[in-house]
């Protein structure tokens, strides 16, 4: 099964991924990426930090333009990819395996994925 | 109605991501900004520019009424030689930024921004009452294909290109077996030319220099290339770094005119008188000390206080740091060494002060 086949994702181009323990991995999908061109800057919240769904909690610079990343659920931090902030160009090359942003305990209402998209309706709503 | 360059579908073709720019429908990129950047630096790159604006202007009193509307002296232009020229208001606030050329006794070429070429070509009809001239917006029948970078001039040589000229000059010349005008002009820092044409030859052309510089690694190159070319080599953006609250002096322009034209200008008390006594407000270069981008419209904080805003920023392939444009208050504590702040995402971030051009075409050495 791909990872795309996993992701639930916002219109605002973020994915959710439950992991085996039952934690989230958050990240940008491919089209986000695509869209954006190259990447040159990435900042992330720092581990324990909570955030509600909607809330702005990472920056990512293009060559073209600034975009903000929204939490698709509330959740608090419990792992950073502190390599793609150091090497923020690998969203670009490999945006599932080693592109991910952050990992989460979710704290929010499972509801709260009620309008989150699977990838190909995902994709169908942005093209 | 956003309007399409008769090089549109080349560009679909090629699979361009296009975007809206000033009216038209451009290509920001082709492949990744970086790659097509560094194509320009390092070999030579084709670009559209046919959205830009070109408009004729002749009769008996051509050159006087071309010295009311530029603080350049015209009288000076020779045939053939391009000048890059302002186009101010009556209180010295730029309209647009120009390249005037001489293409014969009383006869001149302009070519102007996209976005501005109406603005332009009114702001001549108000000026022209009582002169004996012919304002000839022929933009709709001009085609302009950029060959720009260090390989441009041997490309165009494989080519067939039968002049020698100068930077800034502009020739009636032959490549293949078209008949075009060739400037050697550009806005990329690099050395390279721009081949205004008719609309008919555009597409044929366009092919043939791709076919042509293949051997070269020719690439075509987007708007979003062009903008942090043009900012590496801290050239003005109009838009961005120049408005009409923003005179040439502020600009960082004063090297561009003449300070001793005897001949009134619009704007010109206004310019002079800062000249003499300074702007408001003054142009800076600035280079972020770590790894965030001061975008347009960014504050810039010196010792705690609000003290300008930034007008353009991009990474800097070729620097490999983060370099922006900004205006500030006009003193002489901000300086070339100087650290500023930018803000960004609610937090300030150190940025240096530095020279003008950020990239130079002949060493291309870190600033």
């Amino acid at each position: 099964m791909s990872i795309t086949e996993k992701i639930l994702c916002t219109k605002t181009h973020e994915y959710i991924l439950k992991n085996d323990d039952s934690t989230y991995t958050v990240g940008l999908t491919d089209y986000a990426v695509e869209q954006l061109g190259d990447i040159v800057f990435l900042e992330l919240p720092e581990n324990g930090v909570s955030f509600s769904k909607g809330d702005s909690f990472a920056a990512i610079e293009s060559v073209k333009a600034a975009s903000e990343i929204y939490m698709p659920i509330s959740g608090e931090v419990i792992d950073v990819n502190t390599a793609l902030v150091e090497a923020p160009e690998t969203l670009n090359e490999d945006v599932y395996e080693n592109g991910w942003l952050i990992k989460i305990k979710a704290t929010g209402d499972a509801s709260e994925q009620d309008d989150l998209l699977e990838y190909s309706d995902y994709k169908e709503e942005v093209e | 109605m956003v309007k399409e360059t008769f090089l549109h579908e080349k560009h679909i073709a090629l699979g361009a991501k296009m975007v809206d720019f000033a009216g038209w429908h451009m290509p920001v990129q082709y492949s990744t900004i970086v790659e097509e950047h560094n194509t320009v630096r390092n070999s030579v790159g084709l670009f559209d520019v046919s959205h830009m604006g070109e408009v004729f202007v002749s009769g008996n009193d051509a050159l006087d009424f071309l010295q009311k509307l530029v603080p350049q002296d015209i009288s000076k232009l020779n045939y053939e030689k391009a000048v890059y020229c302002q186009l101010p208001n009556k209180k010295g606030g730029l309209i647009d930024d120009l390249i005037i050329y001489k293409m014969g006794i009383n006869y001149y070429l302009i070519i102007c921004n996209a976005s501005r070429v109406d603005d332009d070509v009114n702001w001549m009809s108000v000026n022209s009452s009582g002169y004996d001239v012919t304002i000839d917006n022929q933009s709709h029948n001009y085609s302009l294909l950029a060959i720009q970078g260090p390989k441009a001039d041997e490309l165009l040589r494989t080519m067939g290109l039968d002049t020698q000229q100068d930077s800034f000059t502009i020739k009636s010349a032959k490549i293949l077996d078209y008949k075009i005008l060739v400037s050697r002009t550009g806005y990329t820092g690099e050395d390279g030319y721009e081949l205004l044409v008719k609309n008919e030859i555009a597409p044929v052309l366009w092919d043939r220099i791709l076919e042509y510089g293949e051997p070269f690694g020719i690439k075509p190159i987007g708007l979003g290339a062009r903008d942090t070319l043009r900012l590496e080599a801290a050239l003005h953006l109009y838009g961005n770094d120049l408005d009409e609250d923003t005179t040439p002096v502020e600009a960082g322009l004063s090297w561009s005119f003449a300070k001793d034209k005897k001949e009134d200008y619009n704007g010109k008390s206004v310019i002079m008188e800062q000249l003499a006594n300074g702007g408001r407000k003054k142009l800076i270069a600035i280079k972020m000390l770590d790894k965030n981008i001061a975008r347009h419209g960014y504050a810039v904080f010196f010792n705690g206080e609000k003290a300008g805003i930034v007008t353009s920023g991009c990474i800097s392939p070729v620097l490999g740091c983060n370099i922006a444009l900004a205006y500030v208050k006009n003193t002489k504590d901000i300086c070339t060494g100087t650290v500023v702040q930018v803000m960004i995402r609610e937090k300030l971030h150190d940025a240096e002060v530095v020279k003008k051009p950020f990239v130079n075409k002949n060493n291309k050495i870190r600033n």
